[in-house]
């Protein structure tokens, strides 16, 4: 292609000045794929070399270039009597108005405007090609004013009418693209808006449902804690005082302590496995059966052939419940549990547990106790028969129901708490209000868990027994 | 054979051994992959003789009691046997005060775990 002979209709011979190898390689490639023969120097002086060697049909060249500018090349090329009629094309960012004085100081023909597109330079080059310039393009010296400066300029008339044209035309060319980008631009904005108000209305749509669930939590939350003691519950013989704090809103403890008639009460620890909603799901559904309302549903009290409330042991609720509640049908859900009967004149506990924690008894006199009765949790296994164990206490005894939340709380290595540091803990604080050691566990579990706090719901439920002789 | 992401399975005789990779079995993610890796195990096996090792197992939630129990369960009615060894005793601990260690076949290591099941 590099052969073509110059003068043809398609393919002249052009030679390139450019200091930059990539961009020169991407003009002499366009040049030549457009069926030019093109030749490329470095710099204007090479250029000059090449351009006196062999007579190009015509120029395009750089302004930036070591060892000759284009301006100077150019004024070279027009000032060279052999060359003079040479068209040139000066590539320029024209970032100044300045530069078209340069340019037609130098006796540039035409601008183009880097980033340049290709066929607006092949453009450029047929029309100079087109309208050859005269030899005898007669020089004149014209005055030009531009930011307040005067310059005088040495140009051939049709020289300065061809670089101002190919200037305006350049700029009308710059500005069609400034109004293309503008409505792409308006376009992408129309577009932006309006995905801006869908991702508002769809952060609207997701605030909406957040409190809906919010307000849904809440609602179970507060069913769930209708299972807790009653503000005004009150035993004849005996205190009570019980924390309980769900590690998510929702939780698989609850407890609960009640008159079952006059001379008993029920108390008791449920932890089913896991938390959050599913495990509190299972604790209301159980928590039904665990009322001192006599009704169909309760397994704690009915009524007897004889119109009495009739106690069940707390062995037969136990297993009650698990013959109720098989694991299977909660999808892996089981719960432990201890239930106690205090009969309030006596003093005499009985109780059952379901794998549950072992009760603390803390003596008015002596050493703390852990209580424990053998039983796998409910769910586990179908039909069994669980235990009872009775516990005798005497005036001013206390006992702690809790669940695995205080003892199996770990702390920052995974280290439990442990039934030891429970005993101290609780009986250290014997001097204290029975309030007072309840709430002083809850806060030595807290404490150990540090700093993340419990991972598991903690329940504490403390009883002090006081027969009024 | 190491298809499963929770657990690493063998086969000795007919006996199907599972081996949990996991040092923390916490939370209810990993609970529930197990599961699902357990069940693609077993498939439609009816009474399999499976025995678990906890080998890796330093810490475990209550929760994965309920998993065990519903497996024993399933196991069981089959007439399979399901046998687990290699418990540590923090582990062992978590079994033994909910009274499962009394319901489950817990043995010291695998090969008495596997002397057991002739």
């Amino acid at each position: 292609m590099a052969t073509e002979s110059p003068g043809t209709a398609a393919g002249v011979d052009v030679l390139v000045a450019e200091d930059s190898k990539i961009q020169a390689r991407m003009l002499v490639k366009r040049l030549t794929d457009a069926g030019h023969a093109v030749r490329w120097a470095e710099n204007g002086a090479d250029a000059l070399t090449m351009a006196r060697e062999r007579r190009p049909d015509i120029i395009i060249s750089d302004i930036e270039m070591p060892v000759m500018t284009g301006y100077e090349f150019c004024k070279a090329v027009k000032t060279d009597p052999a060359l003079r009629s040479v068209p040139l094309i000066l590539m320029s960012t024209l970032s100044d108005p300045i530069d078209i004085i340069r340019g037609l100081d130098a006796g540039a023909d035409n601008y183009v405007t880097k980033p340049y597109e290709p066929d607006y330079l092949l453009g450029r080059m047929r029309s100079l090609l087109d309208s050859p310039l005269g030899d005898a393009a007669e020089q004149a010296t014209l005055e030009v004013a531009v930011a307040g400066q005067k310059f005088n300029v040495q140009a051939g008339r049709q020289q300065v009418l061809n670089l101002l044209i190919s200037t305006f035309e350049n700029a009308v060319a710059k500005n069609q693209e400034l109004i293309a980008a503008n409505q792409e631009l308006s376009i992408a904005r129309d577009r932006l808006q309006q995905n801006n108000a869908e991702l508002t209305q769809l952060n609207d749509e997701i605030s909406r449902r957040n409190a809906q669930m919010v307000r849904d939590l809440e609602a179970a939350a507060k069913v769930q804690r209708s299972l807790l003691p009653a503000d005004d519950v009150a035993l004849a013989a005996a205190e009570i005082a019980w924390r309980y704090v769900p590690c998510q809103k929702l939780a698989g403890d609850f407890l609960n302590v009640f008159p079952l008639d006059d001379e008993h009460a029920g108390l008791f620890v449920v932890d089913v496995s896991g938390h959050g909603v599913p495990s509190s799901l299972m604790a209301v559904t159980v928590g039904r059966f665990l009322t001192p309302k006599v009704s169909d549903q309760s397994l704690l009290v009915r009524q007897g052939a004889d119109g009495r409330v009739v106690i069940a042991t707390p062995a037969e609720v136990a297993t009650q419940l698990n013959r109720l509640f098989q694991a299977d049908e909660f999808s892996g859900l089981y719960f432990t549990m201890l239930y106690g009967v205090l009969h309030l004149p006596t003093g005499r506990l009985d109780y059952a547990s379901s794998g549950h924690p072992a009760l603390l008894r803390v003596p008015a006199a002596g050493d703390v106790e852990f209580h424990g009765a053998e039983g796998f949790p409910i769910g586990f296994v179908p039909d069994v028969e669980y235990a009872q164990k009775t516990l005798q206490l005497t005036p001013g005894d206390r006992i702690y129901l809790y669940s695995d939340g205080v003892t199996e709380a770990m702390d920052k290595d995974q280290e439990p708490l442990g039934e030891q540091a429970l005993a101290e803990c609780i009986g250290g604080s014997r001097a204290r209000p029975l309030e007072a050691t309840v709430a002083g566990l809850l806060e030595t579990v807290e404490q150990w868990c540090q700093p993340a706090g419990p991972l598991d719901d903690v329940s504490i439920l403390g009883l002090e027994w006081r027969p009024s002789r | 054979m190491d298809q499963f992401r929770r657990i690493q399975t063998g086969k000795t005789g007919d006996i199907h051994m599972v081996l949990f990779k996991d040092k923390k079995i916490l939370d209810d993610t990993v609970l529930d992959e197990i599961k699902q890796e357990i069940n693609t195990l077993l498939g439609k096996c009816t009474g399999p003789d499976v025995l678990l090792d906890f080998g890796n197992v330093e810490f475990m939630s209550s929760a994965m009691l309920g998993l065990l129990g519903q497996l024993h369960r399933k196991i069981v009615t089959g007439h399979g046997r399901l046998k687990m060894c290699n418990i540590r005793p923090e582990i062992f601990q978590v079994f033994k005060l909910t009274n499962l260690d009394k319901l489950f076949s817990i043995h010291k290591d695998a090969p008495t775990a596997l002397a057991t099941f002739t």
